[in-house]
């Protein structure tokens, strides 16, 4: 049995950004060793995501786009709600205002999984794994966990 | 649109120099309670870049007398704003130290540091008490400006009161070539931190205030409800000056709230940028 959890870390340049790290989950599978099994892929920070789609820049667009209208930084004046996270969190030294930021986190997913046969990651043709950063520019953790024979 | 600076920012959680000074990791989480996981240094640069900005004042703290450690001391300052030319240094000194002008002096003439920050509440001393004056002497000679803590302060430990707008009163008026800075707004005292800036020109704001809600709807209360927005656009132009306060605030957030508050493009570029070059160049308003 082979089990090895690598954490790498990503470095985001924007306020909200997809990053493609399917290289990176292939190769820590090629570096396993590993035959048959499977990857899992975690971030480690609740204001980013991980998710699997095609990987062309106009869907990235579109699917930032629409978690900001589902769970927006700040609410429209009007709306009629605001968020409880927006208050002093003393275990930070600071305001909690990036409600809408681990809204998006949850909507849009913290995790993905692929299988592995012959050594090699099973996904579909188009799929691409991404770490999703909606609260940046920050260097963030992801953890890449292969569990195989 | 100009390219801004951001006049109000602690660099608390730069990894390069926390693996130089590995205190400066403590400092950091004692003395301004800052839980956030540490960044490389391009983290902090790229927050300006998406925040519109060219630069920062990183600013130290010294306060050995009263909390028995510096947060940066004005060596370490200078050895972070040796790493990017987009940094700006200030010194600190410890106010109750009798050789604090001297330090000062060292700071900016031998380490280029380009002005000074003082927290009175965080370092216990009445900004208008008579023996800190020697220290305001300095600074006015070296035509460098003074970046004072006012308003609320979040720090455990730390007195209220030190922080009030009109304990700066009798500096700004027994040093007229003194450019102060009033940090955060001065919140909640506002309304008497902008009596202070219409009656002294040389007392200047900055908008570094954020204690509730978010930085829109903070600095939509504290700037249009608490005083209206016409007088810092009309009054106080050229004595406000864009501050985030990070890493409490990040900096595209404050940014953002303050591009939108209303005022028109030429007072932005006042705010965002303008006045802060001027007043690190010795200017006046």
């Amino acid at each position: 049995m082979i089990i090895k959890l690598e954490r790498i870390e990503v470095q985001s340049h924007k306020d909200m950004e997809m990053i493609d790290i399917t290289g990176d989950v292939e190769r820590v599978v090629a570096e396993s060793g590993a035959r048959e099994g499977m990857v899992f892929v975690l971030t480690a920070h609740t204001s980013s995501g991980l998710l699997v789609t095609e990987g062309i820049e106009c869907l990235e667009r579109d699917v930032l786009a629409h978690l900001e209208r589902l769970a927006p930084k700040e609410p429209p004046k009007d709306a009629g709600y605001g968020y409880w996270h927006n208050r002093y969190l003393d275990f930070d030294g600071r305001l909690g205002f990036n409600a809408g930021d681990h809204l998006k986190s949850i909507l849009g997913g913290t995790n993905c999984f692929f299988p592995i046969e012959n050594g090699k990651v099973v996904r579909g043709s188009r799929q691409r794994a991404y770490f999703v950063e909606y609260d940046g520019p920050l260097a963030r953790t992801v953890m890449i966990q292969v569990m195989g024979q | 649109m100009i390219k801004g600076i951001d006049f109000h920012t602690h660099p608390l959680l730069v990894r390069e120099m926390i693996a130089r000074h590995p205190g400066l990791a403590s400092a950091a989480r004692e003395t301004y309670y800052i839980g956030n996981n540490f960044q490389p240094l391009k983290s902090f640069l790229m927050e300006l870049d998406v925040a519109f900005l060219e630069k920062a004042v990183v600013l130290p703290m010294d306060a050995t007398t009263s909390r028995g450690k510096t947060v940066y001391s004005n060596e370490e300052i200078a050895e972070l704003c040796a790493m990017s030319d987009r940094l700006i240094g200030f010194a600190s000194v410890d106010p109750h130290d009798a050789g604090a002008p001297g330090k000062l002096t060292g700071a900016v003439e031998k380490l280029g540091l380009k002005g000074l920050k003082l927290a009175p509440p965080l370092q216990e001393f009445e900004p208008a008490g008579r023996a800190y004056y020697p220290i305001y002497e300095c600074a006015q000679g070296l035509g460098i400006p003074v970046l004072f803590h006012a308003g609320m302060s979040w720090e455990p430990g730390s007195r209220l009161k030190y922080g009030h707008p009109l304990q700066f009163e009798d500096v700004a008026a027994d040093f007229p070539k003194l450019n102060i800075v009033l940090a955060h707004l001065a919140w909640p005292w506002v309304t008497d931190a902008v009596a202070l800036a219409l009656k002294y020109p040389n007392v200047h704001l900055d908008t570094s205030a954020l204690y509730f809600d978010n930085p829109r709807d903070f600095l939509t209360f504290a700037m249009t409800h608490q005083i209206p927005l016409t007088v810092f656009e009309r009054s106080l132009r050229k004595q406000l000056l864009f501050g985030s306060n990070y890493p409490r605030v990040e900096i595209k957030n404050m940014a953002r709230a303050v591009r939108g508050i209303g005022f028109s493009d030429e007072c932005l570029d006042l705010v965002m940028g303008l006045n802060a070059e001027r007043l690190l160049a010795g200017g006046r308003s």
